[in-house]
């Protein structure tokens, strides 16, 4: 009895001391005040049959891990500067090289209008500037259609400039945000394209390009509802090794692929009314990539949405899910043809992934969070973009149905 | 030893258990180099939910909450909807995704004076009956900036006894008018407390144009013995 109200006191102990290290700092610069924010996280995944997000998910995975770091000041009334770090392991990707997330300098006019420069998060839909931030979502993992973590350095941020601004528009007729933006794109090579591309014998050395868009949001008069349009385009440049597809034993060629026509549009709404949320978004991504120099030439249609719901019964505890659909069609042109057949029946399980997902989620307290979460998955869609299933860890093929148990947590200040 | 082995049951109902909200009367003050007097309920939520970084005028402005207590559930709840964890959410994903800071959270409503007394375009809000000589007192109108239309009026009945004795005068009510109209509840500010009670039964069949928002209105109402 002894040992046991010792071990809860010293438990107890242990959680206010992790409490209070978990306040959010904040000190003085050159007389500006300079806040101090970040989080962790940490997750589980044990899948019945395919693995999963380029984990051992099949033997139960908790290669799943991500955190950051940030600063920022309010330097004068109208100039914010900050910066961001952070750093992933999920399975074969991220392998913890950490990177800059996001560094910029923000100076707002006025309510209206703003600029912001640097490294800038990429405003896509209701939450690809905060897919990472786990404690942000009710669920452990967003929906995968829409927002793959496995891709995530294909829209999270890029290296330019975004004008934005919010309007209150007269007549009671709610308010507008909207933001353009221009800038670099630069995905890691521990991303999920460049590993899925190693399936092929491919050696990816850089990955990136323009990338420019646009996204108006409206909050309607209707209380809590609020829709939006995104739209993203690119011009994006791969280049690398690869094995010569026609001729395996002559070593290593140059690969580069580019784009033709790459673009993204996505529409969204979300309504709130008291405990319950309801939010659904559909994106389109169209992709048509020169491959080796021009000889051939590929044209992937990928369509993803969601519906998702998520009721607060009590401060501490909130449940939801989501059924989220994906698709993609592809045709391959010029010498590769013979390679990759058109693969343009949605009805086959490569072609599809459709994802109906529960969660519950506890907040242990405002900073520390737990998300118990199951997927059961029809269909995999395995290329010739990735979702999610790559054949790095499933070297005997792929089952149609995948059931996942997913289990996170998260800590924030 | 029963009890005992209810513990554990208690405390996951405690831990569980809904939030409480406790009323307040509220009002925002803000730093004298806000020139406005007066601001809407659209412009207060826009400010805090720093969508707005200066109001109509051209003022720079910045936000000073409390810590999550009665006044910040009444703040909530009158201008910014939802729950304290909702707009924590909301500015963590301001912060981490680079687009904002975390305002200043402060634990008092004296902290709060004091702070928006010395910093420049600060705009909070404390207890009603908080005194803060160095702050302004900001009037907040219905939403967008328009007057609360009063579409349909009850005149108060004047009680026979009173008037024989020709007692009268004006009574002074607070009326929280919610955001689809109705007048939700009656506050007596001042005047003869019978004929209050009456003024405030009238009142509260009240109807006004709809707002985004829930406001406050003060009207007198005369008691004239002599019509």
């Amino acid at each position: 009895m002894y040992k046991r109200i010792l071990s809860l006191v010293f438990v107890s102990l242990c959680f206010h001391a992790g409490q209070i290290i978990l306040q959010a700092q904040e000190f003085k610069l050159l007389d500006r005040t300079v806040q101090v924010h970040g989080f962790f996280s940490q997750g589980f995944i044990y899948t019945n049959d395919n693995n999963w997000l380029t984990m051992n998910t099949s033997q139960g995975s908790a290669a799943f891990t991500d955190f950051g770091l940030n600063m920022s000041s309010q330097v004068t009334d109208k100039l914010r500067i900050g910066a961001q770090g952070y750093d992933r392991n999920l399975g074969q990707l991220g392998e913890y090289h950490p990177s800059l997330d996001w560094a910029v300098a923000d100076y707002r006019f006025k309510s209206w209008l703003g600029v912001r420069g640097g490294k800038v998060k990429t405003t896509l839909g209701l939450y690809n500037d905060t897919q990472d931030e786990d404690f942000l979502h009710t669920f452990a993992l967003l929906p995968q259609s829409v927002y793959p973590t496995d891709l995530r350095d294909a829209t999270i941020a890029h290296l330019g400039a975004d004008i934005y601004g919010n309007i209150s528009l007269r007549y009671r007729l709610g308010a507008l945000s909207y933001t353009a933006y221009a800038g670099h794109r630069s995905d890691s090579i521990y991303s999920g394209y460049p590993h899925y591309l190693s399936s092929f014998g491919a050696e990816i050395k850089s990955f990136g390009g323009l990338q420019y868009g646009a996204d108006l949001r409206w909050k309607t008069p209707l209380k809590g509802l609020l829709i939006g349009a995104s739209r993203l385009n690119e011009n994006i440049t791969g280049k690398g090794s690869a094995i010569n597809p026609f001729d395996l034993g002559a070593g290593l060629v140059p690969y580069s692929e580019s784009s033709k026509a790459d673009w993204t549009n996505q529409f969204y709404g979300e309504y709130t009314v008291g405990r319950f949320r309801i939010d659904s978004e559909y994106r389109r991504y169209w992709r048509n990539q020169e491959l080796f120099r021009g000889t051939s030439e590929s044209f992937a249609d990928v369509r993803g949405w969601y519906v998702s719901g998520a009721y607060r019964i009590c401060k501490r505890l909130q449940v939801g899910s989501y059924d989220s659909r994906y698709t993609i069609t592809n045709t391959v042109s010029g010498a590769l043809s013979v390679f990759y057949p058109p693969a343009t029946d949605t009805n086959l399980p490569a072609n599809h992934d459709y994802d109906k997902v529960v969660t519950g989620r506890v907040d242990l307290t405002k900073f520390w969070n737990v998300k118990v979460e199951g997927h059961f998955m029809n269909g995999y869609g395995s290329g010739p973009y990735p979702n999610g299933f790559y054949t790095q860890v499933n070297p005997n093929g792929l089952a149609p149905n995948t059931d996942a148990l997913v289990v996170k947590t998260s800590l924030n200040f | 030893m029963k009890n005992h082995r209810l513990l554990p049951f208690v405390v996951v109902v405690m831990f569980f258990a809904p939030v409480r909200v406790i009323a307040a009367d509220i009002k925002v003050i803000a730093n004298g180099s806000v020139k406005a007097d007066a601001i809407s309920a659209s412009e207060v939520k826009s400010v805090f939910l720093e969508e707005y970084n200066s109001l109509r005028d051209g003022t720079h402005v910045e936000p000073v909450l409390e810590k999550d207590g009665p006044v910040h559930q009444a703040f909530l709840h009158e201008y910014l909807g939802g729950t304290d964890d909702d707009l924590q959410n909301y500015y963590r994903a301001l912060v981490f995704s680079g687009r904002g800071s975390m305002p200043k959270q402060l634990g008092s409503d004296a902290e709060v004076v004091a702070y928006v007394a010395r910093t420049k375009g600060a705009i909070g809000y404390v207890s009603a009956e908080t005194i803060g000589e160095d702050v302004k007192t900001l009037t907040v109108r219905g939403g967008n900036g328009a007057q609360r239309r009063l579409l349909t009026q009850v005149e108060p009945s004047y009680p026979d006894t009173l008037k024989r004795l020709n007692i009268g005068g004006t009574v002074r009510l607070r009326l929280t008018i919610g955001p689809k109209g109705n007048v939700e509840s009656v506050e007596v500010l001042g005047g003869n407390p019978i004929l209050g009670e009456s003024a405030a039964a009238a009142v509260r069949q009240w109807v006004y144009s709809a707002s985004h928002s829930r406001t406050i209105e003060e009207v007198s109402i005369p008691f004239d013995s002599d019509r």
